[in-house]
């Protein structure tokens, strides 16, 4: 038997992982090939898996998390050691930080090189310890069935986040042929939240004046949308969303009142500020939601219904705490009843007087309206994915989702370069569905190696890029927070990105005119395969509403005022006199 | 404040850097640790004396979230007592 013959039929510990990982239903994988990953790759040639292989780790991680988003199904990402594995870490933390179901499988240096500063070695284990939901040495090959097994089940159970399988070189040779073949572990469902608490929170809504549901990511990641809508349309409580929360109700919905926080609408923060009763549902009272913690929602008792037992009371001390499956407590608390006519009328008063305006003078390109009539255009399941910076917040803001999981932003982390490499990921999860991404000059940057991965597999990704020539966000706080102290903000060399991806073999084109959005976002909707609009934006415009920094969210700037405190100023937690503050409005 | 956490772990590679690290990360200072195996059941027993002025209780929830971490219960601990018995 020669050499090749002798690879392709022994059933080693790489093989037996492709065989599990076919089990576990992993239908594509995203990965980079290296020295210490070989025996996996050698197996990946006789398997049914589909290998996606990008042009950098971090495209791979992050693909496997935009996967995973659109899906619901865990991600799967391979590196090798070394290198390759700390290229996935920033994709592996977005994921955690997120929620986001993955199994990220690393090669490591053979077990007796372990601890000798080997060629490649890097230890990934330690190194991912604070950003892993949990992880794995494979130090045996007869503990593979045992972890992976794990490995599946963890990332999926309770509140999702990703695990690492570290696998040493030797692990994956080692004679496998003993082993069972891999069942997938099922996993249990969450208790329903207790009973008690249920029925007091039943009654506390009754007795409420001016509820406000605050509804957020925990959602969509507890396959819970449809109870709740079934809980806003039959108690009819004006409600809101967190980033991360959006699509949970669609948008227009009667009682919605849009996205809370820093760049929320106003008629959002201020139904909270002015509540007494938030009944929040996998949410978690994150900093861009609430502002000034010590002055949110400041008469609002509160009821918290999570699947994380850890965030309730952990910033916001919830009055009644609901712990457990967030469906099951949706639908307890769906019979509840709610008589606070007057609150909706005076919080339906606040969507009509505060909604966005999209009439701005000029003939630049606005991109708010651009957003919108994209979202428009597009069909109902579109999945949108973005960047993070100004563009990220205007997708948030004028883009429609039909599904949370149509809605793919780097949330907690903030992941700059997030977009391309998670769009690609959900377009394989839903090779039928439209996949938009929205893009800033700054962040297109940061994983652009992946548009030769789009084009390679020909994907058909629409994006939209949106440019002005800086990054927008840091321009925007320079403006506002540090007196116009503009530093390290100017990409006004940026190459041609229509030639850019015209070279990677991506149609492309450029537009200036408001005249031209209409008929540029036909024409990329209507392309079969993938396709760029390079979109040049006012380097001025900014993103309003903004609660600044470390302010309550009653208070909100809709433009630029002549002065507003610097961050640095010891004073900063105090809110400038000068910033209009919605408190004052009447009732 | 100073507080006394009994945990019970499984012996399982990464399981003391995972909770020495959890606790730092979420804002403790440790004190002191005394740890060794269990006789009986194959777990460690640890013992982690800490300091901190967050909640203790969203200490011990997020502790139950690691997996190495079977148990763990968290007591108050009187500083100027244990200052005496030191």
């Amino acid at each position: 038997m020669n050499a090749t013959a002798a690879l392709a039929g022994a059933c080693n510990g790489a093989r037996w992982l492709t065989q599990a990982l076919e089990a576990e239903g992993v239908d594509v994988l995203f990965g980079y090939p290296g020295g210490t990953i070989m025996p996996f790759y050698d197996a990946l040639v006789d398997s049914k898996l589909k290998h996606i292989l990008v042009r950098h780790e971090q495209g791979a991680a992050l693909a496997a998390n935009g996967y995973a988003r659109a899906s619901g199904r865990v991600g799967v990402c391979v590196a090798t050691s070394g290198p390759g594995a700390s290229n996935l870490v920033t994709g592996i933390a977005d994921a955690m930080l997120d929620s986001v179901p993955m199994v990220c499988i690393t090669g490591q240096v053979a077990t007796h090189l372990m601890g000798t500063d080997a060629f490649q070695e890097l230890d990934v284990f330690g190194l991912t310890l604070p950003i892993v939901k949990h992880s794995y040495i494979v130090r045996s090959v007869g503990d593979l069935p045992r972890v992976v097994r794990d490995a599946f089940r963890i990332a999926r159970e309770g509140r999702p986040g990703p695990v690492l399988i570290d696998l040493p070189k030797d692990v994956q040779v080692a004679d496998a042929a003993h082993l069972p073949a891999h069942v997938p572990a099922s996993v249990d469902p969450l208790p329903s939240p207790p009973q008690a608490a249920l029925a007091e929170a039943l009654a506390a809504i009754a007795g409420a004046e001016k509820p406000v549901i605050y509804g957020g990511g925990g959602i969509g990641l507890a396959n819970a949308v449809e109870a709740f809508r079934s809980f806003v349309d039959n108690t009819g409580i004006p409600t809101v969303l967190t980033l991360r929360g959006l699509g949970a109700l669609p948008g227009g919905h009667p009682h919605y009142l849009g996205m809370l926080g820093m760049h929320g609408t106003r008629a959002a923060n201020m139904a909270v500020q002015e509540s007494d009763l938030l009944i929040v549902v996998g949410a978690r009272f994150d900093d861009r939601a609430t502002g000034k913690l010590a002055e949110f929602a400041p008469f609002a008792r509160v009821i918290h219904l999570d699947a994380d037992a850890y965030e309730i009371s952990k910033l916001r001390t919830a009055n009644i705490a609901l712990p457990g499956d967030v469906g099951d407590g949706l639908r307890a608390l769906s019979g509840a009843r709610s008589t606070c006519d007057g609150w909706r009328q005076r919080c339906r008063m606040l969507n009509d007087k505060f909604g966005f305006r999209y009439d701005a003078p000029g003939t630049d390109i606005y991109a708010p309206a651009l957003l919108k009539r994209m979202t428009e255009l597009a069909p109902d399941d579109a999945i949108v994915a973005c960047d993070v910076g100004q563009h990220q917040m205007w997708v948030a803001q004028h883009c429609r989702f039909s599904h949370p999981r149509n809605h793919l932003t780097s949330g907690a982390l903030g992941t700059m370069g997030f977009g391309l490499p998670a769009a690609m990921g959900a377009q394989f999860a839903c090779p039928e569905r439209t996949v938009l991404l929205v893009s800033g000059d700054g962040s297109f940057m940061m994983n652009v190696q992946e548009l030769v991965t789009i084009a390679r597999c020909r994907l058909p990704v629409k994006i939209v890029l949106l440019d002005n020539s800086s990054l927008g966000m840091v321009r925007q706080w320079q403006e506002l927070f540090f007196a116009k102290r503009y530093s390290e903000i100017d990409l006004s060399d940026n190459p041609d990105f229509a030639a850019l991806a015209q070279v990677f073999g991506i149609p492309a084109r450029r537009i200036d005119l408001r005249s031209e959005v209409e008929g540029a976002l036909a024409e990329l909707l209507a392309r079969p395969g993938p396709a760029l609009l390079h979109v040049a934006i006012d380097i001025k415009a900014n993103v309003w509403p903004l609660v600044p920094p470390n302010t309550a969210n009653g208070t909100m700037l809709d433009r630029n005022p002549d002065e507003v405190e610097p961050e640095a100023h010891p004073m900063a937690h105090e809110a400038s006199p000068r910033l209009e503050s919605t408190h004052a409005l009447p009732a | 404040m100073r507080y006394r956490l009994d945990l019970v772990l499984s012996p399982s590679e990464g399981a003391l850097t995972r909770v020495i690290g959890m606790v730092e990360r979420r804002g403790f200072t440790p004190h002191s640790i005394v740890g060794s195996p269990a006789v009986d059941d194959g777990h460690w027993r640890l013992q982690l004396v800490v300091d901190g002025v967050r909640p203790p209780e969203t200490l011990r929830l997020q502790m139950l979230k690691l997996y190495d971490c079977v148990s763990v219960e968290i007591n108050e601990v009187d500083v100027a007592e244990m200052e005496v018995m030191s």
